[in-house]
C-alpha cells in the first residue's frame, strides 16, 4: 500500500494582523524576517496517513511538496517522523495556474510507485483557496472526497469520515482517491523526536526539476488575475468595561447589551 | 450578458434557506447584466422545489433526481453539474461555500477549464464583468479577483451579493436534466450519517452566540458559556483552537475553516482573536469579548469588551441576564 501527502510551506498563518503587511507591486504579503511552517491541514494530511501505516506494516508513505529550494524544510520535518520517502518538486510554483500546478503535481505523482491514496490539506494556509485537490483528482482521474477527518482500513479498501456541516458521513472507497484533510482532535500532527530530527538532515531527497513536468501540461484554461490585495480597514477599539468586580461588570454589560439592541 | 449557473440541494422539495439565498443574489447578478439564470436542482423530490427557485429568480430549473445522488452526492452531483453546463453554457457558475459546493468547484472548474475563485464574501460588476471579494491568508488580507478569457467558477459563502431589494421573479421553466447517473465501483460510497443533535437553535440561525476558545482552558469551560447561551436562547460556538483541543466537536467551529455565522450578538469567551476566527463571525451585528489577557488582538476588534477572569464573569454575565429578562 502507498500513501502520497502533498505537503505546503506557507508563510506562518499565526503571525498577528499588526506584523503582517503587504507588498503592493507583487500582490504577496511582505515576507522579510517572518517564519515559514508546514500548511496546518497539510500536518493534518500527513498524521492520518501514518496512522495508517501504523496499522498496516507494508503501507508506505511519500511525502511530496512543490515549491523552491527553501520549501525543502516541509520534506525535512516529514522525515523526522519517519515518512519512507520525500520528493521535492523543484520550481516556482507561484504564478502557475490552479488547473496547470494540479497536471505538474499529478505528473510527479505518475513517476512514483502506484499510489493507493493521495492525501492533502482541505486548503493552504496563505491563499486558502481549496482547490488542488478537487483538481489533482481530475488531472490523475480518480474520485475525489473532501474533508476528510478519520480514515482507517476497511474490507476493500479504506472507510474515511468527512465532516460535514451537520456531522459526520462516512464513506467506504476502494482507491485510488485523493482525500483533502480537515482538522479533527484525531489527527493533529505527532511531534518529532529530537534525533530523528537530527537523522532527518542528513537523508537524500528526490528532487524532480519542474522543467521536466511542464511540457505536456499546458491548457487554456481560463486565468484568474489578483486585481487588488489589500489590508482591512482598521476597527474601533473595544469600550472596556468594568464594573469592580465580576457582578458589577456583568450588569453594566447586560445593560449597555440592552441599550445597543443586541439582547 | 453573464449566464449564471448555480446548484442547490433539493431533496424531498426542501431548499435551505442558504440556497434560496444564493439563487436570488445569482438571480439579481444574472438580471443586471442581461443574462439569465440557470437553477440545477438534486435530490430525490427536486421538482418540487421549482416554484420556491422561480419565486427566487430561476429562469430556468434543471432537475434531477437520481438515486446515485444520495450514495455518491459529491460524484453524481459533479455528474449533474457537468451535464446541466453543457446545457446552460454558463459563463458564470456560483455554488455554495458549504461541502459540496466546495467539493464540486475544483473538479467542474477543471472540466469546464475555467478561472475557479473560492469563498467568495461579495461581488460588483465592473465593465460588465463580475469581480470578487475573498479573505486570504487567515483574513489578514482582502483580493479583489476576477476571471479573464474562459468562464468562471465561484463558491459564495453566506450573505455574499446580497442585496436589499425583493427577489426577481425568474421564468422558471423546468425540466428534468434527463441524465442517468450510474455509480462507478471507484466512486467513494456514503455508509451512514452521524447527525449531531444539537440543543436550541443551529449556529448559522441563531440570534445569539456564546463562543469558547482555548482561553477556557479545558473542555468544562463549556458548561458555563452553555449555560449563558440558554438564557439568550442562543447556540454554543468554538474557536479552532478549542476543536483542536478535542473540547468541542468540528460542528461548532466558526473561522475561515468553520462556520459563518449573523447572529445579533457574538460573546467570544477565552479567543485571542486570531484573523481565521474573525472572519466567521464579522457578520455580527455586536461582539463581545470577555478575556484575560488586555493585548488580545480580540479588543481591537469587538464592540464590547471584558478583561477579566471568564470563569467569573461568564456566570455572573448569565445571572445579570436572567434578571434584566425577568423585568
Amino acid at each position: 500500500m502507498h500513501l502520497v501527502v502533498l505537503l505546503k510551506r506557507v508563510l506562518d498563518p499565526e503571525i498577528p494582523q499588526s506584523a503582517f503587511s503587504l507588498d503592493p507591486e507583487r500582490k504577496e504579503p511582505t515576507v522579510l524576517r517572518h517564519p515559514f511552517v508546514l500548511s496546518v491541514f497539510d500536518g493534518n494530511a500527513l498524521e492520518l496517513a501514518l496512522r495508517l501505516r501504523d496499522a498496516r506494516a507494508d503501507a508506505r508513505v511519500t511525502a511530496l511538496t512543490f515549491g523552491p529550494r527553501a520549501a525543502e524544510d516541509v520534506l525535512r520535518k516529514a522525515l523526522a517522523l519517519q515518512v519512507d520517502e520525500a520528493v521535492h518538486l523543484l520550481g516556482d510554483e507561484n504564478g502557475l495556474p490552479a488547473g496547470r500546478k494540479a497536471r505538474v503535481l499529478a505528473a510527479a505523482i505518475r513517476r512514483l510507485p502506484p499510489a493507493d491514496l493521495v492525501l492533502c490539506g482541505r486548503q493552504a494556509a496563505d491563499w486558502e483557496a481549496g482547490q488542488l485537490g478537487g483538481m489533482l483528482a481530475e488531472a490523475l482521474g480518480c474520485p475525489c472526497l473532501p474533508f476528510v477527518s478519520g480514515l482507517s482500513l476497511a474490507p476493500g479498501g479504506f472507510e474515511a469520515v468527512q465532516q460535514v456541516e451537520s456531522g459526520q458521513a462516512v464513506y467506504r472507497l476502494p482507491g485510488p482517491a485523493v482525500l483533502t484533510v480537515t482538522n479533527d482532535p484525531g489527527n493533529v500532527l505527532r511531534p518529532a523526536r529530537i534525533k530523528d530530527v537530527m537523522a532527518a538532515r542528513g537523508r537524500e531527497l528526490t528532487t524532480i526539476p519542474l522543467e521536466e513536468l511542464l511540457p505536456g501540461t499546458e491548457s487554456d484554461e481560463a486565468r484568474v488575475e489578483t486585481l487588488d490585495l489589500r489590508l482591512p480597514a482598521p476597527r474601533r477599539r473595544a469600550e472596556i468595561l468594568d464594573g469592580g468586580g465580576a457582578a458589577g461588570t456583568a450588569a453594566l454589560l447586560a445593560r449597555r447589551l440592552r441599550e445597543l439592541g443586541a439582547v | 450578458m453573464t449566464n449564471i449557473v448555480t446548484a442547490v440541494w433539493a431533496w424531498g422539495g426542501r431548499v435551505s434557506a442558504a440556497a434560496r439565498d444564493l439563487v436570488q443574489s445569482a438571480g439579481t447578478l444574472a438580471a443586471e447584466t442581461g443574462g439569465e439564470l440557470g437553477v440545477l436542482a438534486l435530490g430525490t423530490g427536486a421538482q418540487i422545489a421549482a416554484d420556491t427557485l422561480r419565486a427566487a429568480g430561476a429562469d430556468v430549473v434543471l432537475t434531477c433526481e437520481e438515486e446515485a445522488l444520495d450514495t455518491a452526492p459529491g460524484e453524481a452531483g459533479l455528474a449533474a453539474l457537468v451535464a446541466g453546463c453543457e446545457v446552460l453554457r454558463p459563463s458564470l457558475v456560483l455554488l455554495p461555500a458549504d461541502s459540496l459546493g466546495r467539493d464540486w468547484a475544483p473538479r467542474l472548474g477543471y472540466r469546464l477549464g475555467a478561472g475557479l475563485v473560492t469563498e467568495v464574501t461579495d461581488w460588483s460588476l465592473e465593465e460588465g464583468r463580475p469581480v470578487f471579494q475573498r479573505l486570504v491568508f487567515g483574513g489578514k488580507a482582502i483580493a479583489t479577483m476576477t476571471v479573464a478569457g474562459g468562464p468562471a467558477i465561484a463558491t459564495v459563502r453566506p450573505g455574499a451579493g446580497r442585496r436589499d431589494e425583493p427577489p426577481r421573479a425568474g421564468r422558471g421553466e423546468a425540466r428534468d436534466l434527463g441524465l442517468a447517473i450510474e455509480a462507478w465501483p471507484s466512486w467513494p460510497r456514503l455508509l451512514r450519517r452521524q447527525t449531531e443533535e444539537r440543543q436550541g437553535p443551529g449556529l448559522e440561525e441563531a440570534r445569539a452566540i456564546v463562543s469558547g476558545g482555548r482561553g477556557l482552558g479545558g473542555p468544562e469551560g463549556f458548561e458555563p458559556l452553555g449555560e449563558l447561551a440558554l438564557t439568550l436562547g442562543g447556540a454554543v460556538g468554538a474557536s479552532r483552537a478549542a476543536v483542536d483541543e478535542g473540547w468541542a466537536p468540528p460542528t461548532w467551529q466558526i473561522g475561515q475553516t468553520g462556520k459563518t455565522v449573523a447572529p445579533d450578538l457574538y460573546v467570544a469567551v477565552g479567543i485571542s482573536g486570531a484573523s481565521q476566527h474573525l472572519v466567521g463571525c464579522s457578520r455580527a451585528k455586536t461582539i463581545v469579548a470577555i478575556n484575560r489577557d488586555p493585548e488580545a488582538p480580540i479588543f481591537d476588534y469587538a464592540r464590547l469588551g471584558v478583561v477579566g477572569d471568564w470563569r467569573e464573569v461568564v456566570p455572573a454575565l448569565t445571572v445579570a441576564l436572567k434578571e434584566m429578562l425577568a423585568d
